[in-house]
């Protein structure tokens, strides 16, 4: 079943989004703080040439400081933006010698100001100021007293500088972002085109069009387009497996079929009772090898394409048995040892019953059928620490070592023709092996004829 | 008690009677010169009723700090350095009017404080004077006349007392920047016994009665007007250079009738306002796209590019520095009887 998610190009576009948003909020208090620095730097040069002009113009008299207030400092001071300006002038004992506003001005800055000139941001009449303190040393005939210089201006002028410096910043951030959302979404719409291609490709195929593609995709998308060659390639085989089975299938089934019309023919030719009852005889018997071939074909079939059954947990001593009792009861099995190796205690395991009676009953007919009479057959269960075995074998001549690995396959009877078998009963075991991830080993008994095992794995048992 | 409050209530009951709201105007500017200015807002307005009050410039300035004075909604000054001071302190509000917008920025400050005159600062004479020698044209001819005619002109000198005149002292400061001979025509001014007065119509009358012959620094809006009704006298702009003086107007920040106050700025710095300054007053009207009589455009083209409006910003603000204006005012006194031993001697 196919989910859809988000689209790709949303969620990439809502990424850049967020980490958008959290870089632009830092990138904006950075901008701010810098533009703030550098408006105060640029100002404060103007604060600094106002108070060293007003300092030139200090001279005393009669042990006073006189000072004939410059024009050109207030106008410096104002600076083009028209600031408000104010400035107080103090004496060595922090008496006023002249000032146009009673500005705030603390005993700590006024200390501050004896080492250097000071910058600070105060509130005068509910206006912000930014104001500079220096002390100038100045010698007259009779004195030789620092006067301390302060002047002052609103921030209208920074105020102004820093807003155009911030809408500047802010613009080239808008605009960044905006580029950055053009590009992501055209590089989602550029890294999406090759899978735009594969889709075209599969849908144009026909349906049993089953080639590997060919495409020119980039790096990220080798995988995908292996994975889809690999199911493709899987495909054709199970395909093409399916074609020789059904082939190989009507081949077995017409044998049959061709001796019991031929059989039927010669007995309408013939009068003799004794004729019929022999023709019946073979007809019959024709009919219970296409029956049972049929049979292990359903079965297979069932095999192949069940997978949505469930396992449950079973006791394979006791499944064992039970087959092995049913077998013993039958007419096949008269001329025949049958006997039972295995612990007493169970043996859990998680199967699927259905699958393991029918991995028994072929095994076991094939036992039946490919042993001279009077052979021994074991059905058995071994335990031991890494697995689990559940196991059919004879004391017949058994198999050329050769042609065991091609007994699992359909309509493989190892050379022997002189039997009934359909040769469907170790391709059946082989099935019900992979539905239960177990291993199917087919190999030479001991007792020197041949053993067909299930091999459970340990940590699949329960 | 009962008295006071119904008085209020009747007061109170014929100002709604004819007008909806009043605006106060502290004013150094005499009244009936701006008479034609008021008269023509009144009747653009007259749901408004005006409340003029008139001072001196240092008065005006004196009441202001003192708040002894009912409080108004606009003041108007010739004494520029205090004007642009009150408005440095905080006192006056920005105006944001499409006429205050529009106003040429060398006649204004932070958009709260606006030039609306340009009145030439002159020399005038009578005409004898022209007869007994040649009249002085510019400031250097001034200082010529004083020390070549020094016992003619005693006593028949006078220009402003810039202890008395915001105006004058200003004049005077601005002089004194341009030139370090002024001090040198303050020291002959003293030499011929200047009388000091604290008004250009003082100055005029003077003159008029023979009392003077010669005055410096006197406001032209005043003398031009003056020369026309009195052939005896005449007025000359110099041609060195001529101060031009801007009385200043700005919206107090706690303007009690703020609408009010912003519609008289919008007639007085709007077209309405500066026709009637150019046709009917001789303030002179600052737009360059008001005609008429008096307007700076006309004046320049009649005197030449040597007009120098006092600049209204910052540096105005050293001249009401009190330290500097004491230093000033000390060597305007010393220098005023520098000569005065050579004299008596004489």
């Amino acid at each position: 079943m196919i989910v859809i998610e988000q689209s790709l190009r949303r969620r990439l576009l809502l990424w850049l989004a967020a980490v958008t948003l959290v870089f632009g909020v830092a990138l904006l208090i950075e901008a701010y703080v810098s533009a703030r620095r550098a408006a105060d730097r640029t100002f404060d040069g103007l604060l600094d040439s106002a108070s060293l002009t007003i300092g030139e113009a200090i001279q005393w008299q009669d042990g006073k400081p006189l000072v004939a207030m410059p024009s050109a400092a207030l106008q410096i001071l104002a600076t083009p933006s028209q600031e408000r300006v104010f400035y107080a002038l103090f004496g060595a004992n922090g008496e006023t010698v002249t000032a146009n506003a009673a500005l705030p001005i603390s005993d700590a800055m006024r200390r501050a100001a004896h080492a250097g000139p000071v910058y600070a941001d105060i509130t005068h009449d509910s206006v912000r100021l930014r104001i500079e303190g220096r002390e100038i040393d100045s010698a007259g005939w009779e004195t030789r007293e620092p006067v301390q210089i302060w002047v002052a201006h609103t921030r209208g002028g920074r105020e102004a500088l820093i807003r155009a410096l911030m809408e500047r910043a802010a613009l080239r951030f808008i605009v960044m972002a905006l580029l950055a959302a053009a590009l992501v979404w055209l590089a989602v719409r550029t890294s999406l085109a090759p899978l735009e291609r594969i889709r075209q490709l599969l849908r144009a195929r026909t349906p049993d069009d089953l080639r590997p593609l060919a495409v020119s995709v980039p790096l990220e998308l080798k995988e995908l387009v292996i994975a889809l060659d690999q199911l493709l390639e899987r495909q054709r085989a199970s395909h093409d497996r399916l074609m020789r089975f059904i082939a190989d299938a009507s081949h077995q089934l017409k044998t049959p079929l061709a001796g019991l019309q031929s059989t039927s023919e010669l007995a309408l030719r013939s009068t003799d009772a004794a004729d019929w009852h022999q023709a019946l005889v073979e007809v019959n018997h024709g009919a219970r090898r296409s029956a049972r071939l049929a049979q292990q074909l359903l079965s297979l079939a069932r095999l192949d394409h069940r997978h949505d059954e469930a396992f449950v947990v079973l006791d394979l001593v006791t499944l064992a048995r039970a087959r092995l009792i049913d077998w013993i009861g039958r007419a096949a099995s008269q001329a025949h040892d049958l006997g039972f190796d295995g612990p007493n205690q169970p043996v859990m395991v998680r199967a699927i019953a259905w699958q393991l009676e029918e991995f028994l009953n072929n095994a076991l007919d094939n036992a039946l059928r490919y042993t001279p009479p009077d052979s021994a057959i074991t059905v058995g269960v071994v335990t031991t620490a890494q697995q689990v075995t559940l196991f059919v074998e004879d004391d017949g001549a058994g198999v050329d070592e050769a042609l065991l690995p091609r007994l699992a396959m359909p309509f493989e009877r190892a050379g022997r023709q002189d039997t009934t078998g359909s040769g469907l009963g170790l391709a059946i075991a082989a099935s019900v092996a992979t539905h239960h991830n177990a291993e199917l080993a087919i190999t030479r008994a001991g007792v020197g004829g041949l053993r067909v095992a299930l091999h459970f794995k340990r940590e699949r048992l329960l | 008690m009962k008295a006071t409050l119904l008085g209020l209530w009747l007061m109170w009951l014929s100002a709604h009677a004819c007008a909806a709201t009043t605006l106060v105007i502290n004013a150094a500017l005499d009244r009936d010169v701006v008479a034609p200015l008021l008269d023509a807002f009144s009747h653009a307005n007259p749901d408004i009723e005006l409340i003029y009050h008139d001072g001196s410039t240092l008065e005006v300035e004196r009441q202001l700090q003192a708040g002894t004075r009912q409080s108004a909604d606009i003041v108007l000054s010739s004494a520029m350095p205090w004007q642009l001071a009150a408005v440095n302190a905080n006192r006056a509000q920005a105006l944001d009017i499409p006429e205050a917008a529009e106003w040429p920025a060398w006649a204004k400050w932070r958009d709260e404080v606006f030039g609306f005159t340009f009145e030439p600062i002159v020399i005038a004479y009578r005409l004898e004077l022209a007869h007994a020698m040649r009249p002085p044209e510019t400031h250097r001819d001034v200082l010529a006349l004083l020390h070549a005619h020094r016992t003619l002109l005693r006593g028949r000198v006078t220009t402003y007392s810039p202890e008395r005149s915001g105006v004058g002292y200003t004049l005077f400061q601005q002089d004194a920047r341009y030139s370090p001979r002024f001090w040198d025509l303050v020291a002959a001014l003293g030499a011929a016994d200047v009388s000091l007065e604290a008004t250009s119509r003082n100055m005029l009358e003077g003159l008029s009665a023979g009392r003077y012959w010669l005055g410096y620094n006197l406001l032209g809006s005043y003398a031009l007007v003056w020369a026309r009704e009195h052939p005896d006298i005449i007025v000359q702009v110099p041609s060195d250079y001529s101060l031009v003086l801007m009385r200043m107007a700005f919206v107090t920040r706690d303007a009690p009738h703020p609408e009010a106050a912003r519609r008289f700025m919008a007639f007085l710095l709007g077209h309405a306002g500066q026709h009637v300054m150019a046709g009917q007053t001789p303030l002179f009207s600052v737009r360059p796209d008001v005609t008429g009589p008096y307007t700076a455009q006309r004046l320049r083209d009649q005197v030449g590019d040597h007009l120098y409006p006092i600049p209204i910003d910052a540096s105005l603000l050293a001249f009401v520095d009190p330290l500097r204006r004491d230093a000033f005012m000390a060597r305007w006194l010393r220098e005023l009887k520098i000569l005065d031993d050579g004299t008596t001697t004489q």
